[in-house]
Parts: structure tokens; C-alpha cells; sequence
């Protein structure tokens, strides 16, 4: 069975469960546990899509718990609107509001993006109070309870909850199987890096915050038939759902659809039991006890359950496979046709008159050359000369204060850096970018998505480029496991399955041993003959004069030197911003002597 | 003074230091240069021990550090000046340097060993109830140095103090710490890109190069070598 089916067999194991449960149990009482388990995991895989997937945590979930709820109860209220058909606009206004809210907070990173998330439910907390809706009664259609979601059987709404567990479920396997959730994982992991292979973060984060609000408008409105009855602002948009959520999700753990559904299937049990038994003889204890629990799982398992059980389980696991050596094939390129190359030399890369200053310190000025087609391009220059940040204009993490860029012609300056990956500019990271919690190949997948929008087309291109590396017998692994050659390797994967015309190399070298050094030099040095031009920014001068075609060197931002590189590390401005004027002064003659001995015949 | 055999450092699999062995005896003002990324930072780290070694061991004053931490070295008489300063921006000048004789030897000479840092750096004096990260690139430097005296150390480890400074503050500081050196007989392991300004002020010198230690000599030695040049720009 492919794992994509045995995940679905899961999910349909979860429903008999349901089922079993909900038609073996007797108690009305333990029938609405039942209901709210389903629900809260519900909302918990609601928030996980997001929150877990994609990292952007959201504080501000309720906001669409509540607009599901209210839209649909005001709906029925004041327009006679069935729920079932109410429920869909409430679906539609929650992702509305998440357009909404998303478009400008995604501007914000990190806690901040979770700080920001906060303000919503107040926002609409506020709205509701204004607008009168302190309370909103469902209005009762005993007439027709199925047709108004009225069920006298308790077991109808364990049903309904089921049904809206199952297909969320549903809609969370699609997520993390699909190109979609490769990206969320990788921009979760490391935004610039997903960003640098192509992945365009704000598109995929608001498909992901659209595709989380809707379940939780849908469990939002379910939980108004089900549980209240009468929907209040502090009821749905209150802090104590978004608790409820988080303690979930944290306890099962974030980021796997499994962790919310076993969070809920724990927590929300343990406390109602509580609530019933403790709370009337010693009221407030289970609170307490309630507490502890939490935080005994906190200590236990800090990831959550899922995580903790699945380490536990797979540290039994036999020893990982060896590295096998590299192939120095390179030619990842084989997968599509490289396309023509342009005439012989022509110019594909054209930096014209760049200048990027910070707070006041000049990082570049004026700095222009061309990358041409075929070559290894070295660039090279002391410390603080301005390497990376060069890199980092080129590929778009940053904006120059003047100048262009052209590639192919055409300029790209000011274009975005998973744009300019699809234009086929990859790169690599000084200190390197890696995807910590993606196993070797889902690494090498993030980048492989450029060229395959199919999560198995990618998975082949990944694994062509990781055989092509050598790394074959990795793949499995998470980067934790592998060496710093073997992660440079796998950062070169990752970057050559985006099909790249040129790559940018940020110090590929740097750590390696000198059989490292030998290795990573010999798969650059292929790089050409398999349509992939290079520049590379290294400081281990020994390999780069034997690499490197042609050397740019830059000093303090500016373009210093550029030419062959036994000219280059001869010229005596060169020699100047390496090791000084006085430097210069001192040994210009014996250099005078040893170029007249190099050049004898 | 300190005596280093068959150190090796590795971040994670990454080769920073490899076999490198090297002496400084007592007084002995030792430079060690080499192009970036060549290892020097790590090698200070390593003797102050901020950074475990992999392989090897370091003996100060005849005795084994190798398994001290950090605070235990400096408690030896180590004081390791850092790259980029590391001065403590919002705290004064003076909080910066009595902050620097926290170790217990010192802390009985504070007052005369403020002094005494105060006259070395006039301007410290005249700007001592400053915020720290309002003064100027040089003065942070000096001031990085003078906490750094504020240890009364015997062995003084100074990385790279002429980053990021125009080259007449430069040379100002290379005056002072030839000054210090002078006055205090203290020993000195400084860390250097700038090769000739380094090595005209040292007794000896090293030549660093992807983490290994491919040439030394006495420092006018050093200076007439063409070699040195190899390891920065490879021919």
C-alpha cells in the first residue's frame, strides 16, 4: 500500500471509531463530550493548517470560529435561512476576513505576524457588542429540527461533528501530500531559504490562512447548534477558545494531522470528566488538576504527544544507511533539456552600476560586470568587501539603491527572489539554509517544485539530483544526521533541481576538509559542461584559482580588478586590499621577480 | 607561558582549526595573521574557551587547561578581548570597565587598575559617564581593551582590533597596545588581518591558512616572506 493510501485508510479508521462511539454509548451527557472532542479537533486541524504547517501562529483563531457562528445564526435569525445554507456564508465570510486580515499581516514575521493576530477577535468582539448582538438566540423550528440543525438525538450532532472531523482531516492530508505543504513546511523552516528556491511565501501563507478559516467557521457554527444555543461575543470570539485550540494542537503537537485529533481525544474528555466529578465537591480543582495535566505533557513531551511517541518509535529503529561516494555526475539539468545556450560568452547575467548602502555604511557602489555564459566566475575580496550582499541583491533579498540587473536581457531588478529562482537563478547560503525538520529530500523537493508541480514528478527530480550528488543513500534522513560536506552537497541538490541557468555559490568550500574542498571542486567544475553557469564567492584562495574562470574582486564595495585569475592575484591593487599598502611597498620588487620567472620560457 | 599541541576544532563536521600547535612564553608579544576564514578567531576562542577542542591540549604555565571552562581560564589571568568589541552599548563607559574586573584577583585592584586604564586612554576619562554605544567606533575598541586590562591579565588575547577602523585610529591603537605592552610586561597573543602592522609590533609570528598553521617565524622574518602573500591570495 503507498503511504498516500494508508493515509486515508487512517482517516477512515478514525471515522469507525466515531461511528462505534457514537452509537455505543448510551449517556446524553457522554453523547456531548463525543460532540465537543470532534469539534475542538476540528478547530485544533483548523489552526494547525496555519499555525502547524506553515508556522505562522495565530493567536486570533476564534475570529473565525466566531464569524461561522454568528454569520450563520444571524443568518437564520433574521433571514430564515436554513444553517446548511447559512453555514456557507459564514464559510465565505471567514475567508473573506482572512484575505482581510492576511493581507497586511503577513507583512509582519515571526511573533509579531501572532501579536497582530490577537487584535482580530477583540476587533469583532467589539463590532458584535456595537451592532446589539450581545446575544443571539437560534430561533427554534421544532418543526423541522434536521432542516435547522435542532436534533433531538444526540447522536445526529456526534454525526455532524464527525462528518466535519472527517473532512477536514481530509483536507489536511491533501494539504501536507500536496506542493502546497511542502512549501508551508519549508517556509516554516526557514522563510528566505523557501523564498530562495522558489517558493513564493505570501501567496502559500494565505492559501493556507483561507484554507484554515474555513473549518473553523464551519466548526464554529456547528458548535452554536450543538453546544449554545444562544451565541454571545465572549462565547465565540473569547480567549477560552483559542485556549481550548492551542491545548489541543500543543498537547497532540503541531504540524501533523494526527496531533490535534489525538489532543482533543485526551484533553477534552479528561476536563468535562472533571468538570462533572471534581468541580461539584471541591469547586475550582479542576482547574487544577486540569493544569497539571498540561503541564505534566509540557514536560514530557514539549513538542507534543505525536512527536514524542513517533522519536521514541523510530529510535528503534536500525542504524541509517551509509553515504555511498558521490557520482561526480552532474547534469541535473537532463531532467528537462537544458535550454540553448546563447551564443558562446554572451553575457547572461549584466550587473550595471550597483549601489546598496546601510544605515550609512556603503556596502556597494557602483559595482558592474557580467556573468557570462559557460563560465565559472569567481568573486572574491576581504573581509566586508560586500560578497554576500552582492549575492543578495542578485537573487532579490534586497533592493539596491541604484542600479540594474539584467538576465537575458531583460531586467530584473526589483523582482522577487522566487521570481527570480524561476527565471532560473539558484543559490546557495554561506552559512548554510537547510530545512532542519524536511528529511534530505523533502529538502531537495522544495526546490524541485519549481519545474513539477506533482509531489511524486518532484520526488524523482529530487531523488535524481541527490543520486547525481552522491546522497542516494541519505534521503531519508533529517539534515541533523549529515556532515557538512554531505550538507553543502544536499544545498547544491536543492538548488540544482530548481533547473537553474545560473547558480550563485556563497562560500561552498568554507569547512570542508581538503578532500572536501577536492570534491565539492570537482562537481563545480562539471557544472558548465551541464548548462550551469557559476559564480562563486569563495575566500579559500588556493581552490578558487584553480576553479574559477575569471575573478571579479571587490574591496569595500567597490569593484577593485577583474580578469584571469593568475592576473588578478598578481596585480598589485590586489595584493594592496589583501595585505596592505606598506605590504605592497615592502615586496613589489621581489614580485616584479617572481613574475619575470614565472614567465620565462 | 601557554603552549598549544595538535588542537582541532570542528563546529558540527565544519574543520575550523586542524592540528595546529603553537607557543607563547612569558612577556612574548605573538601575532598571528592569515586571511578570513583561516581559523583565528576560533584558535583565541579556543585558548579562552569559548569554544570546546576537539582534539588536543593547552597547557598554560605548565599546567593543563584543556578541561577548564571558560570562567575557570580567565580566573587563570586570560583576558580575551573579542572581535567586533562586544562592549555593553548601554551601560557607561565606567559600568563597561569595572564590569571587566569581575574576577576575584582583580576586584582588590580595581581602583588603581581603573587608574591606570583611565591614563593609558585619555578619552575613556574624559568621556567615563558616556553610554558606551554612543562613543565612536576607536573609542569602543579602546575601551574593549581597557576592560579587557581591567582583569589585570596575564596573558591578554586581542582579536582583531583594527576591524572596521580608518587606518590613522588604526594606528593608534597598535601605539597604545605597544604602549601597554611596555609598561605592564604582559603577554600578548593578537589576531590580525592587517599583516604588516601586526607583525612590525610582535616578536614572533604565525601564518595561518584553512585552519592550519603553514608558516612561522620571528616577525622580521615573517615580513621579507613572499609565502605570506600565498596564503592570502593562493600564488
Amino acid at each position: 500500500m503507498s503511504a498516500r493510501a494508508r493515509g486515508y485508510v487512517a482517516i477512515a479508521a478514525v471515522v469507525l471509531v466515531g461511528l462505534v462511539l457514537t452509537f455505543g454509548i448510551s449517556e446524553r451527557y457522554h453523547h456531548r463530550i463525543l460532540t465537543l472532542v470532534f469539534l475542538w479537533a476540528t478547530m485544533g486541524l483548523a489552526w494547525n493548517i496555519i499555525s502547524g504547517y506553515a508556522g505562522q501562529i495565530s493567536f486570533g483563531h476564534q475570529a473565525f470560529f466566531g464569524i461561522g457562528a454568528y454569520v450563520t445564526v444571524l443568518l437564520a435569525a433574521k433571514l430564515k435561512l436554513i444553517p446548511w445554507i447559512g453555514m456557507l456564508g459564514g464559510v465565505g465570510a471567514a475567508v473573506l476576513a482572512a484575505v482581510l486580515i492576511g493581507t497586511p499581516t503577513f507583512r509582519l514575521a515571526g511573533i509579531y505576524f501572532g501579536l497582530a493576530t490577537l487584535a482580530y477577535p477583540l476587533i469583532f468582539r467589539i463590532v458584535m457588542d456595537y451592532l446589539g448582538y450581545q446575544e443571539v438566540a437560534i430561533p427554534m423550528m421544532r418543526e423541522q429540527p434536521g432542516l435547522f440543525m435542532q436534533f433531538e438525538d444526540p447522536r445526529a450532532f456526534d454525526l455532524l461533528a464527525l462528518g466535519i472531523l472527517a473532512a477536514t482531516l481530509v483536507l489536511s492530508r491533501l494539504v501536507e501530500t500536496s506542493r502546497l505543504g511542502y512549501s508551508l513546511r519549508a517556509i516554516k523552516e526557514n522563510e528566505q531559504a523557501a523564498e530562495a528556491m522558489g517558493v513564493n511565501s505570501f501567496r502559500c501563507k494565505m492559501y493556507a490562512y483561507m484554507l484554515s478559516a474555513a473549518p473553523a467557521a464551519v466548526a464554529g457554527a456547528v458548535y452554536a447548534h450543538a453546544i449554545l444555543f444562544v451565541v454571545t461575543p465572549d462565547a465565540v470570539f473569547g480567549v477560552l477558545v483559542i485556549v481550548q485550540t492551542l491545548t489541543v494542537c500543543l498537547v497532540g503537537g503541531a504540524g501533523t494531522l494526527w496531533g490535534p485529533l489525538i489532543g482533543a481525544a485526551i484533553m477534552i474528555p479528561v476536563s468535562e470528566t472533571l468538570d462533572s466529578t471534581l468541580g461539584d465537591k471541591l469547586p475550582g480543582i479542576q482547574g487544577v488538576v486540569y493544569g497539571a495535566a498540561l503541564m505534566a505533557v509540557m514536560m514530557f513531551a514539549p513538542e507534543g504527544l505525536y512527536w514524542r511517541v513517533r522519536s521514541v518509535w523510530s529510535g528503534r529503529g536500525g542504524e541509517a544507511a551509509r553515504t555511498t561516494r558521490p557520482t561526480p555526475v552532474f547534469a541535473v539539468a537532463s531532467v528537462t533539456p537544458a535550454p540553448a545556450p546563447r551564443a558562446s560568452g554572451a553575457p547572461l547575467l549584466e550587473v550595471r552600476g550597483i549601489s546598496k548602502a546601510f544605515l550609512g555604511l556603503q556596502a556597494l557602489s557602483e559595482v558592474s560586470f557580467d556573468v557570462r555564459e559557460g563560465e565559472i566566475l569567481g568573486i572574491i575580496g576581504p573581509n566586508g568587501a560586500g560578497k554576500t550582499t552582492l549575492f543578495n541583491v542578485l537573487n532579490g533579498f534586497l533592493l539596491p539603491d541604484r542600479g540594474e540587473v539584467r538576465w537575458l536581457g531583460a531586467p530584473i531588478t526589483g523582482l522577487e527572489p522566487h521570481e527570480i529562482c524561476r527565471r532560473g537563478i539558484g543559490r546557495t547560503f554561506q552559512v548554510m539554509r537547510v530545512f532542519p525538520r524536511l528529511t534530505v529530500e523533502e529538502n531537495v523537493m522544495v526546490g524541485a517544485f519549481v519545474r513539477e508541480g506533482a509531489p511524486d514528478r518532484a520526488r524523482a527530480r529530487a531523488q535524481d539530483a541527490l543520486a547525481r550528488m552522491g546522497l542516494g543513500g541519505r534521503a531519508c534522513l533529517v539534515p541533523t544526521g549529515l556532515t557538512t560536506l554531505e550538507l553543502r552537497l544536499m544545498e547544491l541538490a536543492r538548488c540544482l533541481a530548481t533547473a537553474p541557468r545560473l547558480v550563485l555559490l556563497d562560500e561552498p568550500l568554507a569547512g570542508l576538509s581538503s578532500d572536501g574542498v577536492e570534491l565539492m571542486s570537482s562537481m563545480i567544475r562539471q557544472a558548465p559542461a551541464a548548462g550551469v553557469t557559476v559564480a562563486i564567492i569563495e575566500h579559500t584562495m588556493h581552490a578558487m584559482v584553480k576553479l574559477a574562470d575569471r575573478l571579479v574582486v571587490l574591496d569595500q564595495g567597490r569593484p577593485l580588478a577583474e580578469g584571469l585569475p593568475g592576473e588578478v592575484t598578481r596585480n598589485p591593487i590586489v595584493i594592496e586590499a589583501y595585505l596592505g599598502k606598506r605590504w605592497l611597498a615592502r615586496h613589489l620588487a621581489t614580485q616584479g621577480a617572481i613574475d619575470a620567472q614565472d614567465h620565462r620560457p | 607561558m601557554l603552549k598549544i599541541t595538535g588542537l582541532s576544532v570542528a563546529y558540527g563536521g565544519l574543520h575550523a582549526l586542524e592540528d595546529v600547535s603553537l607557543e607563547v612564553a612569558e612577556g612574548e608579544f605573538v601575532t598571528i595573521v592569515g586571511p578570513n576564514g583561516a581559523g583565528k578567531t576560533t584558535l583565541l576562542r579556543a585558548i579562552s574557551g569559548s569554544v570546546r577542542s576537539g582534539a588536543g591540549r593547552l597547557e598554560f604555565r605548565g599546567r593543563d587547561m584543556t578541561p577548564l571552562a571558560a570562567h575557570q581560564r580567565a580566573a587563570l589571568g586570560i583576558a580575551h578581548v573579542p572581535e567586533g568589541r562586544r562592549i555593553f552599548p548601554t551601560l557607561t563607559v565606567l559600568e563597561n570597565l569595572e564590569l571587566g574586573s569581575y574576577r576575584r584577583g582583580a576586584r582588590a585592584q580595581r581602583g588603581p587598575g581603573l587608574e591606570a586604564v583611565l591614563t593609558v586612554f585619555p578619552v575613556l576619562r574624559a568621556r567615563r559617564q558616556q553610554l558606551a554605544g554612543s562613543l565612536s567606533g576607536g573609542e569602543q575598541q579602546m575601551l574593549a581593551l581597557g576592560r579587557g586590562l581591567m582583569a589585570q591579565p596575564d596573558l591578554l588575547l586581542l582579536d582583531e582590533p583594527s576591524q572596521g577602523l580608518g587606518p590613522r585610529i588604526v594606528e593608534q591603537i597598535f601605539e597604545t597596545i605597544d604602549q601597554i605592552r611596555k609598561s605592564r610586561r604582559l603577554t600578548i597573543l593578537l589576531v590580525e588581518q592587517r599583516v604588516v602592522e601586526a607583525l612590525e609590533l610582535c616578536d614572533r609570528g604565525y601564518v595561518l591558512e584553512t585552519g592550519r598553521v603553514v608558516l612561522a617565524g620571528a616577525h622580521d622574518a615573517l615580513l621579507a616572506d613572499p609565502r605570506v602573500q600565498r596564503a592570502y591570495l593562493g600564488v
